[in-house]
């Protein structure tokens, strides 16, 4: 088979129908291992990205150029009620072009309960691991050495240690990486082992197109069977649509936008899962305390994550756990997450280069009472989609418990001073005043900075139709070659950051896929 | 500006239908939108030369009151004035949907407007007419509202803002930020071009008017 090719919308300049075996619908990390898998086993593999092409000869560096083009809503998507900021990637490689690079495997215990709480059946460890092998071989993921861990790190890093709190050195997928820290920019070295520069490239090689600028509207049903997508070409300088379709005719269609675009598409496709599509949807909901350090820390520079603590994950019955890492800080996101306004906002963010930002990931969805947040349609004119995670009790108690621990790392590791993130801030000097001041915060939506990069379920994965929405083979219900292969399918959170997961539960999956389409 | 405000529960309003759709609720924009005591006797302000691409005059003026308080004058950071924040986010918001345009110009006049000050805060001037401690009081106001639909509009229009203002590299020297490492504009460092002496695609060329290297 010839090499396919990568085109934009500039190159789809009247409306177009073409055919193939699989459509997949995305191109992050779910699409990306999927289509190349597919493409191996000789199937003719058209992906359709909505977001733009970018590759390392655009990205410049810069947030405010950075965030409009690579990210959802240029970077300010949010819930409907703006309580919890949502940072997803949104071009050629999906969250992968933009993401800290932080590989995991899935942990055992949340496979196990996806077996046992919701019938999941054959995603075992035992069946992933020769499938992370070879994806971690591909992508370089390896240990990132403590003598390269930016100060930034370093601070949850000696924190953890001096109070005696499990901690460890995160994997990422990097070659040759020159520690800038620009990874959620795009990394202009192309060090960073992205779907952008790896899977898709060799997907394209063997024979697949990608359409950029796509942005698929309705799966196409005939019969009980999917025929097809239909997109409309986006234009590339503006993102707005053109009006000129694009039409993919398929065998099989791989739904692949990830846990908010993929129910969304569904959902529009008058696809609800019985009610289920949407629902169970999962965000590791974060929380930030930032700390004054007496030295800079210079948060904007090198490996974004290197250092970890899963010393909370598991928190006893009835209470969310949560894990530890560390996020970059660059001037424009600061500014819109560090709290405050007038003089008070800008003195903290005078001290940018001496602040340094520890973040707790909350491990949602495992606990009975835990149902999530749901994604539905707004106005179908609308190309926003509704997204509600409402912030209940338990959330609210991991919230308060995890920034004091993060408090007391900060001051562990000689910070003069910890900051919560209200938006009334509270100001913390002293490690001995670290509970008093934060139990007497109000701990209420719109009233603390709550952020996500993880989103997870939306499409859940388990035996019973009447609580999923895919199978064990990430089939859609119903629909024998309808399948949904990315976060969505994760019937809980995972604990950990999801990029791997993905990874390994497409590349999985694939064999359903290609099973579907003999 | 950190006094807590207690605030008379908004007449007519119910917290559930405040918080029934959208980046405001329906209820509250209605009243945002409606002609009475809205947006009449304003402040004007000075409009961009290049002109406006989202927000109507009245609408720009409470964004560039609002950006005033956000950023205040201080020694070795560019004025709000030199960095034209309203107008940064009048263009950032002409790159967001329609729709959300929509809302981001009822919340303005909602902001503004001396009915919606009067159910929640008492006031009957329009927030461009206050003082600056009183625009500061306002806007705690609705930090700290017990109304979960106002802390949204704050955490909406503050981000707004302070993007126009946060987004110009101008910015960066204030807030000890040296900018991206020189390798992203090193030559030797990007993609070598293959295609012989056919012209390098320009990739996605022009962005929002821009044109990129």
């Amino acid at each position: 088979m010839s090499a396919g090719r990568i085109l934009t919308g500039r190159d789809v300049s009247v409306d177009t129908t073409v055919s193939c075996d699989v459509a997949v619908v995305g191109s992050g990390a779910g699409g990306s291992v999927l289509a190349e898998r597919l493409t191996a086993r000789g199937l003719r593999v058209v992906m359709l990205e909505e977001g733009g092409y970018w590759t390392r000869h655009s990205f410049d560096g810069r947030e405010d150029h950075s965030y409009p083009r690579l990210y959802q809503e240029m970077g300010n998507r949010a819930t409907d009620d703006q309580s919890v900021l949502i940072l997803q990637g949104r071009s050629v490689g999906g969250g992968t072009t933009v993401n800290w690079c932080t590989s995991f495997r899935t942990p055992r215990r949340v496979l196990d309960h996806w077996r046992d709480h919701h019938g999941v059946k054959g995603l075992t460890e035992e069946a992933l691991i020769p499938h992370w092998e070879v994806i971690e071989k591909r992508l370089h993921i390896a240990e990132w050495p403590l003598e390269r861990m930016n100060e930034n790190n370093r601070v949850l890093w000696d924190g953890c240690g001096k109070l005696g709190y499990s901690r460890g050195l995160i994997r990422r997928n990097v070659n040759n990486c020159a520690n800038l820290g620009y990874c959620g920019l795009g990394c202009p070295l192309d060090a960073k082992m992205s779907m952008l520069v790896t899977l898709i490239p060799d997907a394209v090689e063997k024979g697949m197109t990608v359409h950029a600028n796509a942005s698929v509207r309705r799966l196409l049903i005939e019969n009980r069977r999917v025929t097809g997508v239909e997109a409309q070409i986006l234009d590339p300088e503006t993102d707005r649509p053109t009006g000129i379709r694009l039409t993919v005719k398929a065998r099989t269609v791989a739904v692949c936008g990830g846990a908010i675009n993929s129910p969304a598409l569904l959902l529009r496709s008058g696809l609800d899962g019985d009610g289920n599509v949407g629902k169970r949807f999962f965000i590791h909901p974060v929380v930030l305390t930032s700390a004054l350090m007496p030295e800079p820390v210079v948060p904007w520079s090198g490996a974004p994550q290197s250092a970890y603590s899963h010393h909370f994950i598991e928190r006893g019955t009835g209470k969310l756990g949560f894990f530890l890492e560390v996020p970059p800080t660059m001037p424009l996101i600061a500014a819109s997450v560090f709290p405050g306004f007038g003089e008070q906002h800008q003195a903290l963010m005078e001290q940018l280069p001496y602040t340094q930002t520890t973040i707790a990931l909350c491990h949602d969805g495992l606990l009975p009472e835990d149902v999530g947040g749901t994604v539905k349609l707004r106005d179908p004119a609308e190309r926003r989609v509704s997204i509600e995670y409402p912030l209940r009790p338990f959330h609210f108690e991991a919230f308060r418990a995890a920034c004091k621990e993060m408090a007391r790392i900060q001051f562990a590791a000689g910070a003069r001073e910890v900051r919560s993130f209200h938006a009334r801030p509270v100001r913390i000097q002293r490690a001995a005043d670290v509970d008093a001041a934060l139990d007497a915060a109000p701990w209420e939506a719109g009233r603390v900075r709550v952020a996500t990069a993880h989103l997870m379920g939306g499409c859940a994965m388990g035996s019973d139709p009447r609580s999923s929405v895919v199978d064990s083979t990430l089939r859609y219900h119903g629909l024998d070659n309808l399948f949904v292969v990315d976060g969505s399918v994760f019937p809980t959170s995972l604990g950990v950051n999801p990029q791997e997961t993905i990874y390994g539960v497409a590349r999985w999956a694939s064999q359903f896929v290609a099973a579907a389409t003999a | 500006m950190d006094v807590p405000h207690p605030e008379p529960a908004p007449v007519g309003l119910s917290r559930r239908s405040l918080l029934r759709r959208g980046l405001v609720g329906g209820a509250l924009l209605a009243a945002g939108g409606a002609g009475f005591l809205a947006l009449r006797g304003g402040a004007s302000v000075p409009l961009p030369a290049d002109g406006l691409l989202v927000f109507s005059p009245a609408q720009f003026a409470v964004l560039d009151a609002v950006a005033r308080r956000m950023v205040r004058p201080r020694t070795g950071w560019p004025t709000v004035d030199q960095v034209g924040v309203a107008r940064a986010a009048d263009r950032i918001a002409a790159m967001v949907e329609p729709s959300a345009q929509k809302e981001l110009r009822q919340l303005l006049g909602l902001f503004e407007n001396g009915l919606a000050g009067f159910l929640f805060g008492g006031r009957t001037r329009p927030f461009t007419r206050l003082d600056g401690e009183e625009q500061d009081r306002v806007l705690a106001e609705w930090r700290d509202s017990r109304v979960a639909v106002r802390r949204t509009g704050y955490a909406a229009l503050r981000t707004l803002v302070l993007s126009g203002y946060y987004q110009s590299p101008s910015v960066w020297p204030a807030v000890g930020y040296p900018g991206p490492p020189g390798i992203f504009a090193d030559a030797a460092s990007q993609p070598e071009w293959r295609g012989g002496s056919e012209p390098r695609p320009d990739g996605n060329g022009v962005w929002h008017g821009e044109r990129l290297p």
